[in-house]
Order: structure tokens, then C-alpha cells, then sequence
């Protein structure tokens, strides 16, 4: 081997520790990178093969009622390729425990082979009995375990059906299974979705030789939006009610969503795992550049030129770089496998196309190559100053200047000996000491991060519920009612509070933006929720005009006194323009609020109430359960529980991200307290000779990370502060709003941790110290 | 090799520091020539600017013929690599590579080096030649440069204080290598020293003092190292 190899590769040998952890920075970078590109791919491929494999819609349009002939007459037209009609009604189903609520949606599948949203059979076989046969989808049939060949009992009309499971399936149409929009996560054994023949469902909805659905499929997705809007005139008479795209069709959109999040993270994480590597390694071959500088002459004195010895520097960056990207890809790509099948069990897909994409190693380690290359030029570049016959004399001592404090007399003489030293050190050694603490902060925001967000999933939701929606029960009716039912429901149940509610969606419309919303009306001076504007101070609902949930104002681009279109999804009714009166807080979902009356009065026929808000301290469940049009009773601890069983979920992956910060903190201490140390030998052997004893320079060296590390939280702390709120910007969707106060709990447990890193990280170069031969250091002056 | 009126400067501030002024010698393919002079004196500058790690302000150097002060760095670098031995008062070699890899280090990059196994026996290694330097005395440790500088086999050895670090019994046998190095391999040698009996040893001595030679004479009768005593 070159001879200059084999100086860098026992160079690497003997500062393993700090190649280690630097190394470890990288592998985390690419390991992310690596897993999350390949599970972005392979996710989106399985998620195309399947929707490619059973004719995802691209068009999803709802009517009141349509004949068969129309729906025939639709696909000689342009590009539409195929037009499916089907009947999908939500329905109660009837389960052994009384008090449960459970609903179906009930969807109709024609006989041919060939349909639109063609469902894959799990388990069992296809309808075969037209009149009794049903098919499950899969995860329902999980959750509440119906299996093959078990008898489920829908109501439809009133009228309780017996029908024989013949098969379970999935349906690329569910593949994320949520009632609608404003359930927040998905519950499969209170909502399922069940097929049944064509000819059956006609007959149970009396709907005859109608339908109330349309699946259409276009020739090339580009034309989506000039079909929907054709479509909203050609069917009008129909009486259209809503048009679905499939971009914005539900369980399309959530795979999407997840995936979206999923490649933003695979892009910029590993973006900053990198950016912190190199910097740490400039930083490192920059000082080992300074301590080599006798070294480097002797080299130039026997002839080797610059680019010769900036290339052996250059080298130990790469190779860290090069063994990092290699260790971190393949374990990435070992983890995006894992991955892939996670997400696909999660997602309920029935297939999985997992692939190994070379172009992601490879992209690893290129990246992984450019960033050390460029780490190790910019560390390196000393070389090229370095003179051959000046780098045989002695460094010329540093300028001591007297440092600022000194100035100050009254403080200065207060401070002892020792934190002079400590202070003086600090001062005149700027660049190493700014390093550190960028270090320990960046460590510090990593941290405070992942301990926000922990903390923020649980505020967000106690703001949700409790602070914002102050019910105990949410109740809903399966169907419109007179607002008089509240005092029905004051007989049955002993409440504190009752009040009746409207929740309809509508669509709104603000420019060429749109979003579909369910509008809530409750009384305007209620007490079931605390409407808290962007200033802060808790208002009323106005008496005229709409209010909007902070998220829903920003994605329409919407500000208070700004008038939007509100269209409704009841046919023939037109359309209404309302002032938005202001602009509330709400972490959790997305929604509109009116005053009751306002709401009734502008955009419904007559006073009705779609469910009720109500305060009890009565078991309400089990008077309610029974009771013939409610659909279904929400509490708070039904929420609650949801809730607890998502965040457990998430303990993994925020253990993996402090993980993560560790590893960080760890590489950025480590390094930068061994290099300190040895730059520092000739310091700390002088002070050894005058008579310090080991205990002693180790308190000085304590006394100065902790000064340090003090700092480094200090400034941690803004541009932590800034992390959050960035990554609260880009996370934020329609169903949360992170936008949450940052706890006292969150910087205590950051600093804490932060403290750890740090104190791991000094005490494994104590060891260091400990070896230090001080007579060795200062007699010698070979490098 | 011809020196011209060769003259460093250095700017310190706001002075200018005449570190050689107008030297003027010529040395002879292997002669071995001691430049003697207190520190200070512009030995070193001298030296590195003959060994082309520095440029002068003005004059020449001719070697065979070359012009040397023309070179450019590029052209210095090779000149260093393929002509020019350096040995160091503290030795400066890579901690971190065994006495034998040293040597390689330097062999590597040139064009015919000598057989290195051979250069360690002669300066005496043969068998410490797989230690590191931490394992081994100053003496040692100077013997591996000097092996290093020869096994370049270069046109001239350039010694900057090569006893200056050591004692003196290991300084004289230093010496007596250098000077079995000149005869068995007839390489001009070049030793910068302020320790003035080393001069009785040299074919030709060059005192210096304030950046000036002073005396440039040739020795009637070089003594062996052996009989030098300070």
C-alpha cells in the first residue's frame, strides 16, 4: 500500500472514536434516506398496481337518483371510458351488544367481471346467492371478526336483513377505511363497509332500476376536471349532489398524504444528518491539518505536492463518507422493506410490489461522496499555506490579549483563579468554543423537538377536547329531525346541558380555491365550545355570517370581512355568498360554525337538527344506545381511548428520532472535546508541571463545558423554537393544526437530555486525559 | 552548484529583515561542506532556499547548469523530490509509520531510489527497521531520516543541525555516518551547525554571520568525526 494510505488508515485506527461517531451521523442520514425514498417508491407502486389492477374511479358523482339508461347513454361520450352505476347508503348494523353503535355503508356491485373499484377477495368467493349473499371488507371483518360464512344483520329502511358473509374483500376504494372527513383516525369495528348484488340493493332502497352513484373512469386523468365539470351539467337533472374526484376521494387522499409527508422527511433529514457531518468533519481536518503542519512540511520537503497531501486529508473524509453510505444504505434498504410491509398492512392493501432501487444507493453514496469531498476541501485547505520551511520552526505563541471582562474590574476581581483560566480560555479560543455550542445547540433543538411533538399530539388534543369541544356526548341522528327532539331526549337522559346541532357539509368556494367542509350550527352564546379567535380572546358565534376554523381560512387564503360561495349538496338549491365574521383556532380538523338559526334560515329548508350536544352525568350510552334514529353516541372517553392507542403507536418512532439526536449530540461533543484535547496536550502539561493535579484540569475542562453547554441551550432554544414552528408549517394538514404552545416539560426534559449527550460524550474522553504523558507532551515535537 | 548573490528579506511588520545578504559560493559534486554560524546568522534561510523550500529575493543558483531560483513551485516540488535530501534537527518523522515505511514514504514518489533494505543496514537499522519512532532513541530516530534522505538518492543532502538535539556521543556517530554517506554513496553533503569543531570534519566550511559568509575555505585535512571533541 502507498505509504500515505497507510498513515491515513492507522490515522483512522487511532482516532477511531471520533471516526465512529462521525460515521454514525452518516449512517443515520442515509439510512433514512435510503428507507424512506425506496418505501416512498414502493409504496406509490403498490398503491398504482393496485389501483391499476381493480379500475380505481376517477370520478365519483353522487345523485338522488339515476336510471340505468342514462348511465349507459354517458359512456359513448368523449372521455369517458366506463360508467358504473351503484347504490351506496350508510346504515345501522345490528350487533350482539345493544348499546353499540356500529354502521355499515352498504354498496352495490354489478354481476360483470369487468367493473370499476373491482374488489379483491381475500377470503372466500364472490356473491353467488343475489338475494342473501354479502361481502366484508377486510378490515372491519378484523376488527369485529366476522368470518365466512357468519350471518350479518344490516337495517335498511327499518327493515333488519339477514345476509350470509360469502366472502371478505378489500377495495382499493378503502384502503384508508374513514366514515368521512371528520373522523379524525380510522375505527374499524364501529364503521365497515359491505357488497351485495345489484338487484338487491335496488330492491332494499326501492330504488328500482336507479341508482345513486356514479363510478366513471376517464381515458387519461388529465381530463378530470373538464369531465366533472360537464358532468355537473349533464346530470343536473339527476339532482348531482356531490362530485368526488379522485384526488380528493378519501382514502386516496390520506395514502397520499402519507406519502407526501413520508418523502418531504426522506429529503430533509437526512439533509441535516449530512450537513452535520461535514461540518464536523471540516472542522476536525481543519485542526488536524493545524496539528500536522510539521508533518505536512516534512512532506513538501520531500517532494509531494499540494494536491498529493490535500488528497490524503481528503481521504479520510471521503472514506468515513464512502463506509457510512455504504453501511447506512443497506441497512436502509433492509429497513425500507420493513417499511414498505408496515405501511401496506397499515393501509390494508392486498399486494405489495417491493422493489430494490440501486439508484438510491447509489444516489446515497454520491451524496454522501459530495458532501465529505467538499468537508474535507474546505477542512483541508490549510495545506496549500502551509510553507515547508516555516512549518519546521514553532507555531508563534497567540496574541493574549486581555479579554472584555477584564476590563470590567469589579466583576473580574470576584472571579477566582481557576474561572479565570476557564473564561480566559473560552475567550481566545472563539471559533473551537463557537463550534461546541452550535453543536450543543443544534443537539438541544433536535431534542426539544422530538419532545414537543410527543407533547403536542397529547395538548392538542386536551385543547380539542375539553378546552374546544366542551361536550361530554356528541349524538347523532341518522336522519334530519325536529328541533323539538331535544326535550325528547331531556326525558330520557337527565342532562346538565342539551343542545341540539346542525352538521351538514357544504362546499366552499373562495376564487379558484374549494374545499368541502361540514358547516356546524349550534346556538351562538353556546356552551359546548370555546371559540377562541386569532387575537386570543374567546368570542360568540355572530348572529349573521360564518366563522372559519384557522386551517380552513388559510387553505382557501381566506381573511376575516372576506365574503365566500357556499354551495350545498341538496339539489337545486342555490348558491349562497356569507361574510366570514372571524377566524377561530382549532387543532383538530377543519371546519365552519353559524349561528343555528342563521344557518337554518340561510341554508337549509326548515328548522332541523342533525344530532346533540349534550352534558350528562347519566349513562347516557345505554339510554341512548336503543333509541330508533340515533345513529351514534360519541364520548369523550370513547375519544379519549382512540386516541391513547394512536399515540402509543408514535412512542416508537419518537424513541427512534431522540435516538437519532443522540447519536448527534454524541458525535458533535465527542469530537469536539478530543480534538480540543489535543490541541490542548502542550496546555494541560504545562499546567500538570506547575503542580494541577489530574482532578483539577479535569474541573477546569468541566467548568468549561458547562459553561458551554449552558450556552448551547440557551441558544438552542430559538432555533428550536423555530424548528417547531417549521415543522408545524410543513406537517399541518387538513385534519391537525400543530400549532401549540410549547411547555415548560418539553425544555426541561430537552435540557436534560441534552445534558446526558453532553456528559456521555465528555466522560469517554476523560479516558484521554487520563493517558495524557505531560513530560512526553512537552519534550516532543514529533506530530 | 553556483550561488550568486543570493539575498532573502522578510517583512516583520514595519521592518525589513535582511536575512542573507548577497552570498556568493560555489561547492563541488561531492564535496562536504559545513555551514557554521551562530543561530541567527541566515543558515537556515541559506539552507532552505538551496533545498527549494523557500524563495530568495534575489540571485541565482545554479545547479548542474540549472538555474534553480527560475523554477516555479511546480518545478520545485520535483526539484525537492528528485534531487534534494533534507535531514532535520528534530528528525520529523510520521509517528505514526514504522523507520522502514518513513523511508518509503519519500522513495515512493522518486524516480531511481536506492535499494532501501541496503540504505537501513548502512546506517546501522537493519534490525529496528519494523519500529515505530516512539520505540526508538533520538540517535535512532535520526538515523531512519538520514536513510530516508539518502534512499532518495538525491544529488545533495541537506542537514539542517542534524547532532543538534541529540548528545554527543550519538551526535558523533550522527556524523561519521553523514560522512560515510558522503564517500560510500558521493553525495555532496551540507551540515548547518553553530557547534564550530564540527567544521574540522568538512572539505569545505562557509562561516556566516548577520546573513553574511564571512570565510569560505577549503580544509587541508578533514579529521575523521571520531576525533571531534566538544
Amino acid at each position: 500500500m502507498n505509504k500515505l494510505n497507510l498513515r491515513l488508515m492507522r490515522l483512522i485506527k487511532s482516532s477511531k472514536g471520533q471516526f465512529l461517531a462521525i460515521m454514525a451521523v452518516i449512517i443515520v442520514g442515509l439510512l433514512v434516506y435510503t428507507a424512506l425514498n425506496m418505501a416512498v417508491v414502493n409504496l406509490k407502486n403498490t398503491v398504482d398496481y393496485y389501483y391499476d389492477l381493480t379500475n380505481f374511479a376517477d370520478l365519483y358523482v353522487q345523485v338522488v337518483k339515476i336510471p340505468a339508461k342514462s348511465i349507459k347513454d354517458l359512456e359513448s361520450k368523449q372521455s369517458i371510458v366506463k360508467a358504473q352505476g351503484r347504490i351506496v347508503y350508510d346504515v345501522p348494523l345490528k350487533v350482539e351488544d345493544e348499546d353499540e353503535k356500529v354502521n355499515v355503508r352498504v354498496i352495490s356491485v354489478p354481476d360483470s367481471s369487468e367493473n370499476i373499484n373491482s374488489l379483491y377477495i381475500v377470503d372466500g368467493e364472490a356473491i353467488s346467492n343475489k338475494a342473501k349473499d354479502a361481502l366484508v371488507i377486510e378490515q372491519f371483518a378484523k376488527a369485529r371478526n366476522i368470518k365466512v360464512g357468519e350471518t350479518i344483520i344490516p337495517q335498511i329502511g327499518g327493515k333488519q336483513y339477514e345476509l350470509t358473509v360469502r366472502g371478505i374483500v378489500a377495495s382499493p376504494e378503502f384502503v384508508y377505511l374513514m366514515e368521512d372527513e371528520q373522523s379524525l383516525l380510522p375505527q374499524p369495528d364501529k364503521f365497515g363497509v359491505i357488497y351485495v348484488s345489484d338487484e338487491f340493493a335496488r330492491q332494499s332502497f326501492g330504488l328500482n332500476d336507479g341508482h345513486n352513484e356514479v363510478l366513471i373512469n376517464l381515458k387519461s386523468e388529465k381530463d378530470i376536471d373538464k369531465a366533472k365539470e360537464r358532468l355537473e351539467e349533464e346530470l343536473d337533472k339527476f339532482g348531482v349532489k356531490r362530485i368526488i374526484t379522485k384526488e380528493e376521494q378519501l382514502s386516496n387522499r390520506m395514502i397520499s398524504e402519507e406519502i407526501n409527508q413520508l418523502k418531504n422527511s426522506s429529503n430533509t433529514v437526512p439533509l441535516i444528518f449530512l450537513g452535520v457531518a461535514a461540518i464536523i468533519l471540516a472542522v476536525m481536518i481543519s485542526r488536524m491539518v493545524r496539528n500536522d503542519r510539521t508533518s505536512i512540511g516534512v512532506l513538501k520537503a520531500l517532494g509531494y505536492n499540494n494536491i498529493q497531501i490535500l488528497f490524503h486529508y481528503i481521504k479520510y473524509s471521503l472514506f468515513i463518507g464512502i463506509m457510512g453510505s455504504i453501511i447506512g444504505t443497506f441497512t436502509g434498504m433492509i429497513l425500507s422493506g420493513y417499511m414498505t410491509k408496515m405501511y401496506i398492512r397499515f393501509f390494508n392493501i392486498p399486494m405489495l410490489q417491493v422493489n430494490f432501487y440501486y439508484k438510491y444507493m447509489f444516489l446515497a453514496v454520491l451524496i454522501s461522496s459530495i458532501f465529505c469531498i467538499l468537508a474535507g476541501l474546505w477542512g483541508g485547505r490549510g495545506v496549500l499555506k502551509i510553507l515547508p520551511a516555516e512549518s519546521m520552526r514553532p507555531e508563534t505563541p497567540k496574541v493574549g490579549k486581555r479579554i472584555l471582562l477584564e476590563r470590567i474590574n469589579i466583576i473580574w476581581q470576584r472571579i477566582t483563579f481557576s474561572w479565570k483560566m476557564v473564561i480566559r480560555n473560552i475567550f481566545r479560543s472563539k471559533k473551537r468554543f463557537i463550534f461546541i455550542i452550535l453543536g450543543i445547540a443544534l443537539t438541544f433543538s433536535m431534542t426539544f423537538l422530538t419532545m414537543h411533538q410527543w407533547d403536542a399530539f397529547a395538548t392538542i388534543f386536551n385543547t380539542h377536547y375539553g378546552e374546544f369541544q366542551r361536550m361530554d356526548y356528541n349524538i347523532n341522528f341518522s336522519k334530519p329531525l325536529n328541533d323539538n327532539v331535544v326535550k325528547d331526549i331531556q326525558h330520557l337522559v337527565e342532562a346538565e346541558e342539551i343542545e341540539a346541532k346542525v352538521e351538514y357539509p357544504f362546499e366552499i368556494i373562495y376564487g379558484w380555491k374549494s374545499e368541502v367542509v361540514n358547516i356546524i350550527g349550534v346556538k351562538s352564546k353556546t356552551k359546548f365550545y370555546g371559540f377562541i379567535n386569532q387575537e386570543g380572546t374567546e368570542i360568540e358565534l355572530p348572529k349573521e355570517g360564518i366563522v372559519f376554523s384557522e386551517n380552513l381560512a388559510k387553505f382557501l387564503g381566506v381573511k376575516k370581512g372576506d365574503r365566500v360561495k357556499i354551495k350545498s349538496f341538496i339539489p337545486e338549491r342555490e348558491d349562497v355568498y356569507m361574510e366570514v365574521k372571524d377566524i377561530i383556532k382549532q387543532s383538530l380538523g377543519m371546519n365552519a360554525y353559524m349561528d343555528i338559526d342563521y344557518m337554518t334560515d340561510k341554508l337549509l329548508d326548515n328548522e332541523l337538527a342533525t344530532g346533540v350536544y349534550l352534558n350528562s352525568k347519566d349513562d347516557v350510552k345505554e339510554k341512548l344506545g336503543n333509541v330508533k334514529n340515533i345513529s351514534s353516541v360519541q364520548s369523550l372517553d370513547d375519544l379519549k381511548s382512540i386516541f391513547q392507542q394512536f399515540l402509543q403507536l408514535s412512542i416508537f418512532s419518537i424513541g427512534i428520532l431522540v435516538i437519532f439526536s443522540g447519536v448527534l449530540g454524541f458525535a458533535i461533543v465527542y469530537n469536539a472535546t478530543t480534538m480540543s484535547i489535543n490541541e490542548r496536550r502542550l496546555e494541560f502539561s504545562s499546567l500538570r508541571v506547575m503542580g494541577f493535579s489530574k482532578k483539577e484540569i479535569y474541573r477546569i475542562i468541566t467548568k468549561e463545558n458547562t459553561i458551554m453547554t449552558v450556552l448551547g441551550i440557551l441558544i438552542g432554544m430559538p432555533i428550536g423554537r423555530i424548528m417547531i414552528r417549521s415543522v408545524e408549517e410543513v406537517f399541518s394538514n387538513e385534519l391537525y393544526t400543530l400549532h401549540t404552545p410549547i411547555s415548560l416539560k418539553s425544555y426541561i426534559w430537552a435540557s436534560a437530555l441534552t445534558i446526558i449527550f453532553v456528559a456521555l460524550a465528555q466522560l469517554s474522553t476523560l479516558r484521554k486525559i487520563n493517558k495524557l504523558d505531560f513530560m512526553e507532551a512537552l519534550k516532543s515535537r514529533i506530530s | 552548484m553556483k550561488v550568486r548573490d543570493l539575498s532573502k528579506h522578510y517583512q516583520m511588520g514595519e521592518v525589513i529583515v535582511k536575512a542573507l545578504k548577497d552570498a556568493t559560493f560555489e561547492i563541488n559534486e561531492g564535496e562536504f561542506v559545513v555551514i557554521l554560524g551562530p543561530s541567527g546568522s541566515g543558515k537556515s534561510t541559506l539552507l532552505n532556499i538551496l533545498g527549494g523550500m523557500d524563495k530568495p529575493t534575489k540571485g541565482q543558483i545554479y545547479m548542474r547548469e540549472e538555474e534553480i531560483t527560475k523554477y516555479d513551485d511546480k518545478q520545485l516540488t520535483k526539484y525537492r523530490r528528485d534531487k534534494i535530501g533534507f535531514v532535520f534537527q528534530f528528525y520529523n518523522l510520521m509517528a505514526n509509520l514504522t523507520a522502514i515505511e518513513n523511508v518509503e514514504l519519500a522513495t515512493e514518489i522518486c524516480k531511481n531510489p536506492l535499494n532501501i533494505d541496503e540504505v537501513l543496514e548502512n546506517v546501522g537499522l537493519g534490525n529496528r527497521k519494523n519500529h515505530f519512532p516512539s520505540q526508538m532513541s533520538g540517535g535512532e530516530q535520526q538515523r531512519v531520516a538520514i536513510a530516508r534522505a539518502v534512499a532518495k538518492n538525491p544529488l545533495l543532502l541537506l542537514c539542517d543541525e542534524p547532532t543538534g538535539a541529540l548528545d554527543y556521543k550519538t551526535g558523533i556517530s550522527i556524523l561519521s555516518l553523514l560522512s560515510k554517506i558522503n564517500k560510500d554513496y558521493k553525495k555532496t553533503v551540507m551540515v548547518i551547525t553553530h557547534n564550530a569543531p564540527i567544521a574540522k570534519m568538512a572539505d569545505r566550511v562557509l562561516k556566516m554571520r548577520s546573513g553574511e559568509i564571512i570565510d569560505d575555505y577549503m580544509n587541508e585535512k578533514p579529521i575523521d568525526p571520531e576525533g571531534i571533541e566538544w
